[in-house]
């Protein structure tokens, strides 16, 4: 399996924010690769230079051969496009969209009416396809800017955040179809802050913080950087936690950290058993009442802790 | 190109779905050329307007009223003394006239009669009016005086036997007086000079050109808000990571508005050829030539403040306003001759300016492509310079 | 109440935020106004007022007549009124008028003494003496008042000489015809003649203009007042609307929904948003009216009277963006009729020129809008009017006012406005 995207130091600086610092790592042909990341982590900054839209500072990426910088034009031929916001429009039917960006595409003709027909029938806009988009609810809408990107059936997917700010079967659906998609042979690059997500799409992971990639791998190797560790996550209700609790809780022995979020106190240990009481008591000897207790397997969001000292949605 | 064609079709889907959009595009100009035509040309009455207060009802101010209806300079409008004297204050009119109670025939015969007028300091008009009035007063009061100047003659050659007798020999004096005075010849005649008129200006041809050029830039410049929208939306960002080329989207967006606002002159102009008989048809090729070069300029300043303007909501708001100011200060609404001289040269960097004058050489001078040439090409030198600004400077972010 | 001041505060801060809306509020009409002032010149300092009206006369009458009205022209009555140029060849006088010089060349023929004043035989036949002569006015197309001035004058003046002939015509015919002369009178005829002309008696005027010049100003009508109103109340409309459009964007965007769950009820967020509105339209009509006073010196008039008729127009108009709220479906819809009916009532209700030209209906229709009663307002403001001078407009825009927010609230109410 070859290469289909490989990116080489690329940085990218504008208004004086320095939001990528260099960051590189390649995509197979046939895989799913989410960048994950909290919000302004780099992301779409990212998304946008290797679709071209913006033009890197320096460092360069290949996609199926092609340079980002010198061969913009077929690089687009390659790649579609799925951006965060709504980017369709609102005064035209579902068809008439497809219609406009399968021509953006250079598709034509009877070619590109059955691409249509395809993208409608597999984003199940079928029915609606000849209402405005302003009558289409909020899923619908997602799921029709998913298919103006597939239309010239390109060999690389970006979908930038796809799921944010939507009910959760819309979701569920978005999700089934990224899967679905791949099946099918597509390769995506997909961004995120949602760990679940990535956990669940994806073979590869990179995670992404302030501009430079802190992590890549399989999800199994990224936990396995967290060893043996264990999340312990003490709920407190509806009190915030004090950074008093925090420290006291670092001081039990076996905690390697213990970090603040919500309403809850996150302790990273190798020996959570043995650490939960000793924590329990600590709270009530503070006043705290502990309401719920989570134990969890390693994962993508302990990494991201381990890694950062913040969790991945402050 | 077949892209520009989808541009053209998506654009024009947009902008026409909703109604409101007709509003712009066809109602409001129309009803702007109609009032600023005064009317559909029905010749006005351009005479001073006198304020006059009939207070006596006689006979004798009836004539009056009367010979002043029948005056060159101005026109009577008689009304209660209230609303005359309210309109007097409120400069509605500048002179008013109120004819006293006891104006009658029998009085004059024996009394001297005021009628009070009321002027507006340092009124041309006023001036006027007074000048006309007293003409006209002068003209009733004579038959009575000068019967009353036969009589006193008469009594120094031979006085009256009885007051029965001077009564007769008034009556009668009176009435060949009114007879002469009837059969006067006219001692005066007026010729008009043949002064070259300072102001070129037809009502209806002037609104005519000026509410096209004033309807057409506006959405023209409105295309800022084009942009805005799609950068607002993220379908711009979209579009350029396609394989569709910059220019192509840029082309595609700024034909369809042009082609839309040549459609918009056309049907304007068909408008005032058929309801106001005017000569547009005369010269069509000199007309398209200047249709599309004030279109293209209004155009490529759309493009040029597109790359400036941030929401849509901006771009509306300025692209009423700069349209209309524009337009104003081009001649558009009032004759670009009105103004100091010193600002009609000011306003030659506006685009409106040379459109209209252009414009005028069709509609209103009758001329052809030769004098509309040199306008034309102004108007593409602006469309050049404007597009290459807006160009360099098109945010695509 | 506190509430609706609250909302209403916070409404009229944002609505200053909105540079967009800023520029439309405040950059536009003063743009206009200046616009419109520059053609009235009023910039560059050309008053609209009044000058000497330039006038040149040709005498070729040898008698007395036609010196008679070159010295009427010549008098001090009617020294500040003319210009008054005399030269000798009429072919001049009326280049003069061709290259638009003078409003008017008046030329007097020669022989016109002799056509108007009959000798004694003539008298005893009631015949005319000869050819008429006629004084010609030539007068200039381009200044139609100013000829119009001298036309009436010397129609006066030639009516006047025609009472005289006619006088001593009708005095002398009389007397023939009731016996009281014979023509055996000769001699006596010939005194009384003599007498009547060299007396040169004028007859006196029986009807006397009583001239009153009224007590207004004495500045010139000044462009600038009756178009600064007119644009500040034509895109008062717009700000009126616009806070409609916000109510609807509200509605839409979730502020709205929020607003309703806390413990305000509906009544106060919608009063609160009509007032944030007012005061939006209020501020913007104050800051136009100081403003335009400063730069471009205009005296708005009597300061309380000025305000308390912004207030009016100000809530005339908020009536007016509220209608177009109630019966619209989104903000972008009040947003474009909102704009639509700003031009349409600028228009109509006389932002743009003066509509005393126009035929009545047109002024009937043109009383619905804010505009034809605020301008009537502010012009009699302007002209030196007090209070009492403006109840009229005053009246009407309460009752504008009134009339529409009650009919907006009912619709508000049926189509559940206010509940999302």
């Amino acid at each position: 399996m070859s290469f289909i995207l490989e990116v080489r130091d690329l940085v990218k600086d504008y208004d004086g924010v320095h939001a990528v610092k260099g960051i590189s790592f390649d995509i197979t042909e046939g895989e799913i690769f989410s960048l994950l990341g909290p919000n302004g982590a780099g992301k779409t900054t990212t998304i946008s230079v290797l679709s071209t839209l913006y033009k890197a500072t320096s460092g360069d990426a290949l996609i199926g051969g092609f340079s980002v910088k010198q061969q913009p034009q077929e690089v687009r031929k390659l790649i579609g496009v799925v951006p965060q916001e709504l980017a369709i429009y609102d005064e035209l039917t579902g068809r008439e969209n497809l219609s406009f960006w399968g021509q953006m595409y250079d598709l034509a003709g009877n070619t590109l009416k059955k691409r249509i027909d395809e993208v409608l029938e597999q984003t199940g806009l079928t029915e609606k396809a000849n209402q405005r988009v302003k009558t289409y609810s909020g899923g619908m809408k997602r799921r029709l800017n998913i298919g103006a990107g597939l239309l010239h059936k390109p060999k690389l997917l970006f979908m930038d955040e796809p799921t944010v700010g939507i009910d959760p079967q819309s979701r569920r659906a978005i999700l089934d179809s990224v899967k679905e998609l791949n099946r099918q042979g597509m390769t995506v690059l997909y961004t995120t802050h949602y760990m679940e997500e990535a956990q669940e799409l994806s073979d590869r992971v990179g995670i992404i913080d302030h501009g430079e990639l802190i992590a890549l791998g399989t999800q199994e190797e990224l936990t396995r950087q967290v060893g043996e560790t264990e999340s312990l996550v003490l709920h407190l209700g509806d009190t915030d936690v004090p950074e008093t609790l925090a420290a006291a809780v670092r001081d039990i022995p076996g905690v390697l950290q213990a970090n603040i979020s919500d309403q809850s106190v996150t302790i990273i240990s190798p020996a959570v058993e043995a650490v939960l009481p000793l924590a329990v008591v600590k709270a009530n000897t503070l006043g705290y009442k502990i309401r719920t207790v989570d134990i969890q397997e390693p994962n993508l969001e302990a990494v991201f802790l381990k890694l950062t000292g913040r969790a991945l949605r402050d | 190109m077949k892209k520009i064609l989808t541009i053209v079709l998506k654009d024009t889907i947009i902008r026409f779905s909703s109604l409101s959009e007709w509003l712009f595009f066809l109602i409001l100009p129309i009803i702007f050329t109609i009032v600023l035509a005064g009317g559909t040309g029905a010749p006005k009455d351009t005479r001073i307007i006198l304020a006059v207060t009939d207070l006596a009802e006689s006979p004798l101010s009836a004539q009056l009223i009367n010979e002043l209806e029948n005056s060159d300079v101005v026109r009577p409008d008689v009304k209660e003394l209230e609303k005359a004297e309210d309109d007097l204050k409120s400069r509605k009119v500048s002179t008013m006239l109120v004819i006293p109670e006891d104006f009658s025939l029998e009085n004059l015969s024996s009394r001297e009669l005021r009628i009070d007028f009321y002027q507006l300091p340092n009124s041309l008009d006023a001036i006027a009016s007074e000048q006309a009035v007293q003409e006209v007063i002068s003209k009733i009061s004579s038959s009575v005086e000068i019967a009353q100047n036969s009589v006193a003659l008469a009594e120094q050659v031979h006085p009256f036997s009885s007051e029965r007798d001077r009564q007769a020999y008034f009556n009668t004096a009176m009435k060949q007086a009114q007879e002469e005075i009837k059969n006067a010849p006219q001692r005066m005649k007026v010729q008009l000079a043949a002064t070259k008129a300072e102001i070129d200006y037809d009502p209806q041809a002037n609104s005519s050109a000026g509410q096209l050029i004033t309807w057409v830039f506006i959405p023209l410049i409105g295309i800022s808000g084009m942009f805005a929208f799609e950068r607002q939306k993220g379908t711009l960002r979209r579009v350029l990571v396609t394989p569709t080329v910059k220019s192509t989207y840029l082309i595609g967006t700024i034909l369809g508005q042009v082609f839309w606002a040549l459609v918009q002159m056309a049907l304007l102009i068909s408008f005032g050829i058929l309801v106001m008989k005017l000569h547009w048809g005369q010269n069509i090729p000199a007309l398209i030539v200047i249709m599309i070069s004030s279109a293209l300029s209004a155009a490529a300043l759309g493009v040029m403040l597109g790359a400036f303007v941030k929401t849509e909501g901006q771009a509306t708001g300025l692209s009423i306003m700069i349209g209309m100011v524009m337009a104003l200060l081009g001649g558009c609404w009032y004759p670009i001759e009105l103004f100091p001289k010193i600002v009609g040269t000011i306003t030659k960097i506006l685009p409106t300016r040379w459109a209209m004058q252009g414009l005028l050489d069709l509609v209103l001078r009758g001329q052809g492509m030769a004098a509309v040439l040199p306008e034309a090409g102004v108007l593409l030198a602006f469309a050049a310079v404007f597009l290459i600004i807006g160009i360099w400077r098109f945010k695509y972010e | 109440m506190r509430k609706l001041w609250i909302i209403g505060w916070k409404d009229l801060r944002l609505a200053f935020r909105d540079r967009s809306a800023l520029i439309f509020m405040l950059l536009a009409p003063f743009l206009l106004t200046l616009g419109l002032g520059l053609i009235s010149g009023r910039f560059s300092g050309s008053s609209s007022g009044f000058n000497s009206i330039p006038v040149v006369i040709v005498n070729q009458d040898e008698g007395q007549i036609g010196k008679e009205l070159v010295k009427l022209f010549q008098s001090d009555n009617l020294a500040d009124l003319l210009y008054v140029v005399v030269i000798d060849k009429a072919a001049t006088a009326q280049a003069h008028v061709d290259n638009d010089k003078v409003a008017a060349a008046v030329v007097i023929p020669a022989g016109f003494t002799e056509s108007i004043i009959p000798d004694a035989n003539a008298m005893l036949t009631g015949q005319a003496s000869g050819k008429i002569e006629q004084i010609l006015v030539y007068s200039n197309p381009n200044r139609p008042t100013s000829a119009g001035v001298i036309q009436s004058i010397v129609k006066s003046f030639t009516q006047e000489v025609e009472k005289m002939r006619i006088a001593e015509q009708v005095a002398f015919s009389q007397m023939f015809v009731n016996g009281i002369l014979t023509q055996n009178d000769m001699a006596l005829i010939q005194q009384l003649v003599a007498k009547t002309q060299s007396e040169n008696q004028k007859t006196k005027n029986l009807i006397v203009l009583n001239n009153q010049t009224t007590t207004a100003e004495a500045k010139d009508f000044d462009v600038l007042a009756y178009m600064a109103p007119g644009m500040a109340l034509m895109f008062l409309m717009f700000t009126t609307s616009n806070g409609g459009r916000a109510l609807l964007s509200e509605k839409n965007q979730g502020t709205l929904p929020r607003l309703l769950v806390s413990p305000t009820r509906s009544y106060q967020v919608l009063g609160g948003k009509v007032f944030g509105t007012f005061l939006t339209g209020t501020a913007q009509m104050l800051i136009l009216i100081v403003s335009s006073g400063f730069l471009f010196n205009l005296r708005w008039g009597n300061p309380l009277a000025v305000l308390l008729l912004v207030i009016v127009a100000v809530f005339a108009a908020v009536g007016w963006g509220l209608l177009i709220t109630a019966f619209a479906k989104t903000p972008g819809q009040v947003g474009t009729a909102g704009s639509a009916l700003m031009l349409l009532f600028g228009i109509l209700g006389g932002s743009f020129f003066s509509l005393s030209n126009f035929p009545t209906w047109f002024q009937m229709v043109s009383k619905i809008t804010p505009n034809a009663w605020g301008l009537d307002g502010f012009t009699r403001l302007a002209s030196g009017g007090t209070l009492a001078d403006i109840v009229t407009p005053l009246c009407a825009l309460l009752i504008m006012g009134v009339v529409l927010f009650a009919i907006s609230i009912v619709v508000f109410n049926r189509r559940n406005v206010m509940r999302v």
